[in-house]
């Protein structure tokens, strides 16, 4: 028999044992390394043994609880899912989301971890699986073919009780299971299982260690006397280029996901947690800071950001503040929906994106602005990276989240109803001078946005090490001007008259123009400018952004020139 | 007394003693010596301390000393408070000791190969790495059972020993001989727990590990 490498048979690749928490497993089947590792949750993760960068071993990567972080370039990857979230080159970048590490299927039963080298099989058990408490061997691995491995233990059977064989290079007599891994031609690794727990377990296992040894010993001695079979050449894919480009702005797919509300509760007065759970596997990757798109049932769409920690796939927890002037939006999640409802939500996007090799983070926020750096507070602590968390209430307002922040390893400090000329104290207090490699990350009502934006500015912090995502914009914008747009990749010029927004001009002369907020807060429509003055009047960019002139928010800003040349 | 280390940075049997002064927290001069490609441990000036011409060698005071096991030992009889590091008991003496025995075996085929391969050091490698996997093979048993019983560690007391840091570096670096640890996990689980011990230094070739999982 001949090893294929596009075997759909489901063969055990380690013991449970072999995956403590906080360990990377190295295996292998049909001639592939895997990384395998288990996360904190519990979830065990098969991946090919490449980070995706520069083929490093993922093997020896740190497994972080959450996400595996590659040794050589400090590439993370997501669990469950295996997308990428960082990528230390691009950290003012979100790598693109779908970059992710080729994944294997995988299975844990009957104290062994079970893998595939595809999906075409669903993973079904042995005969005779049910209903035992089974009890794994020490694996034995052996430098010799799988099928003169699986011969070799037909052969332990006694005389007056042959082996069955089982499908998948396996054999069983008696109570005693025996699973050939097929790791290479000429390599294996013999897996047994009892069908109950012995009464004496470590005499047992050496008991069974001595035997398949022996029986190991002689495998290899005749293995030696005969030619090597060719290992198996598995091919590796390259990641297609669609996916491994960085995209110039996130532009959501228009791709919806189905998600349940599975859980819904009041995480403090005014703020509401949902917790969004889909419906056939895990979400998708998302990075700390991002946010989903909420298509409610009243045809409107709301940003919330996702305050989920590392690896953390099964459900977005979003909270949501209820707010009697808002839209509408709020409101109709807040007093209409109920748990067990079906949504729709975007792909996560990241507008508010985090450093990950700080030597100092500082994290600000204000009210609701607590969710996105919940999330990035979440991922820090996991990486064990230093950072502060400053989160300011007003008086009267109750801190949303609390238990969740409480449970955080690292610096936690809740500001509640201070007066207004002291939170500019704390924030220049929380700050302290700027040296090279801190950031902060300010999330908050606007006026708060300002006095981070402004202290920092004083207290010597350049604009790049300053990061805020304001979630509406408060400012009243002035939709006078009247001016031409040329669109230079769609060869057209438009006239924008006073009233109407570019974006709104655009739609109508027939373009689609992604868009989110449409407020100038989030930063979906944000296009390159070729030629002409821009009036911002966006708080998305920051001020050296808008100085230089180079991009703009087409649903608010407008031209200060006659004429506007985009590249659109 | 100063201490002072005659050290090639990416020899193994002189980052066991780094790592060990590192652990035990004590201060001392670095003499470094050209291994290679200079030869310096045949230089006339390095055979008088060391008439065997290899590394590592230590001076404390007026004592001058060789063989890092016998280096290791001293250290921790003279130095570690806590008499973890190298107990007294006669009978976890003698474990140690055998476990001492096997990093020279692990240095004799491991390190050997990975002289081959990396400083282009004329000997057999496939005999080297042969070697290398056979001791592999039954310290990956001895780890595997250990953790069945309940031993973290090479020897039976309940924290790591000598004989751990002895054994440490040239299975750390096996990958640059050709060797590859993936059919010895509970040895690779090892070496994840040898790099949590606190204080833990790495040298070129060997990461540090991620935390482990708090106790909550």
């Amino acid at each position: 028999m001949t090893l294929s490498l596009s075997d759909p048979t489901w063969y055990p690749i380690a013991s449970s044992e072999d995956l403590p928490f906080r360990h990377v497993y190295q295996g292998q089947l049909l001639g592939r390394e895997l990384a395998v590792w288990r996360a904190d949750d519990g979830n065990v993760n098969v991946w090919e043994n490449r980070c995706l960068h520069r083929g490093v071993r993922l093997s020896i990567g740190i497994n972080e609880g959450g996400e595996l972080k590659c040794q050589y370039h400090g590439w993370r990857y997501a669990n469950r899912s295996a997308g990428c979230t960082y990528i230390p080159a691009h950290p003012a970048d979100a790598p693109a989301r779908r970059i992710q590490n080729r994944t294997y299927p995988v299975r844990e039963a009957y104290g062994l971890i079970w893998s595939a080298a595809n999906d075409q099989q669903a993973f079904r058990p042995f005969a005779g699986a049910e209903g035992h408490d089974w009890f794994a061997l020490r694996p034995v691995p052996v430098n010799a073919a799988p099928e003169d491995v699986l011969a070799a233990l037909g052969g332990l059977a006694p005389d007056d009780q042959p082996a069955d064989l089982l499908p998948g290079l396996a054999v069983r007599f008696g109570g005693i299971y025996y699973f050939v891994q097929p790791v290479d031609a000429g390599r294996a690794v013999i897996r047994g299982l009892l069908r109950e727990q012995p009464v004496d377990a470590v005499a047992t296992l050496r008991h069974y260690n001595e035997l398949l040894s022996k029986l190991r010993d002689r495998l290899e001695r005749s293995a030696a006397r005969k030619p090597a079979p060719e290992p198996l050449q598995p091919a590796y894919d390259k990641v297609s280029a669609d996916l491994a480009t960085m995209p110039d702005i996130a532009i959501p797919k228009g791709n919806t996901i189905t998600v349940m509300v599975k859980r819904k509760w009041v995480s403090a007065d005014g703020v509401i947690g949902f917790e969004l759970a889909g419906r056939d596997g895990h979400l998708p990757t998302f990075q700390p800071g991002a946010h989903i798109d909420l298509h409610l049932p009243n045809g409107m769409t709301r940003q919330y950001s996702i305050t989920n920690g590392p690896g953390e796939l099964m459900s977005y927890i979003i909270g949501v503040k209820q707010e009697s002037a808002s839209k509408g939006g709020s409101k109709v999640l807040v007093e209409t929906v109920r748990e067990g409802d079906l949504l729709s939500i975007s792909e996560p996007r990241n507008n508010f994106p985090l450093r990950r090799d700080a030597i100092r983070t500082v994290l600000i926020a204000g009210g609701i602005g607590i969710t996105p750096l919940l999330s990035m507070a979440r991922f820090l602590d996991k990486s064990a990276l230093p950072y502060e968390l400053h989160y300011f209430t007003r008086a009267g307002e109750t801190v949303a989240f609390r238990s969740e922040l409480e449970a955080l390893h690292g610096k936690v400090i809740f500001h509640t109803g201070l007066p207004r000329a002291e939170i500019g104290t704390a924030i220049a207090t929380a700050l302290g001078q700027w040296s090279m490699a801190q950031h902060v990350y300010v999330c908050g009502p606007g006026p708060m946005l300002e006095t981070v934006r402004d202290t920092a500015a004083a207290q010597g912090w350049p604009d790049e090490s300053i990061h805020f995502e304001y979630f509406k914009n408060d400012k009243i914008i002035d939709n006078s001007s009247a001016f031409d747009v040329e669109l230079a990749r769609s060869a057209m010029t438009l006239h924008v008259p006073s009233g109407k927004s570019i974006m709104e001009v655009m739609r109508e002369a027939g373009l689609t123009v992604p868009s989110s907020c449409e407020q100038g807060a989030c930063g979906t429509c944000l296009t390159t400018v070729i030629e002409g003055e821009v009036d911002h009047q966006d708080v998305y960019l920051n001020d050296s952004e808008k100085r230089a002139n180079s991009c703009m928010m087409t649903c608010v800003s407008r031209a200060k020139s006659a004429r506007l040349v985009l590249d659109i | 007394m100063a201490i002072t280390l005659y050290d090639f940075e990416l020899s193994g049997n002189c980052y066991k003693l780094r790592l060990l002064m590192g652990i035990l927290k004590l201060r001392y001069d670095i003499v470094p010596v050209d291994f290679y490609p200079g030869r310096q441990h045949k230089a006339d000036w390095f055979l008088r301390l060391n008439p065997f011409g290899q590394l590592p060698v230590l001076q404390d005071g007026d004592l001058t000393l060789s063989d890092s096991g016998a280096i290791l030992t001293y250290l921790a009889k003279k130095y570690d408070e806590t008499g973890l590091w190298f107990p007294d008991d006669p009978a976890i003496t003698a474990e140690v000791l055998r476990w001492h025995a096997v990093a020279d075996d692990i240095t004799s085929t491991a390190s050997a190969a990975r002289l081959a391969l990396g400083f282009f050091y004329d000997f057999d490698v496939e005999k080297a790495q042969r070697g290398a996997h056979r001791i592999f093979r039954l310290m990956d048993e001895h780890l595997w059972f250990g953790e069945r019983e309940g031993r973290d560690w090479l020897c039976s007391p309940a924290h790591p020993t000598t004989a751990d840091i002895a054994c440490f570096p040239y299975v750390m670096l096996s990958e640059e001989g050709g060797i590859s640890r993936q059919d010895y996990p509970a040895l690779r689980r090892w070496t994840d727990r040898v790099r949590r011990i606190p204080a833990f230094t790495v040298m070129s070739g060997v990461f540090p590990a991620g935390r482990a999982v708090e106790e909550a």
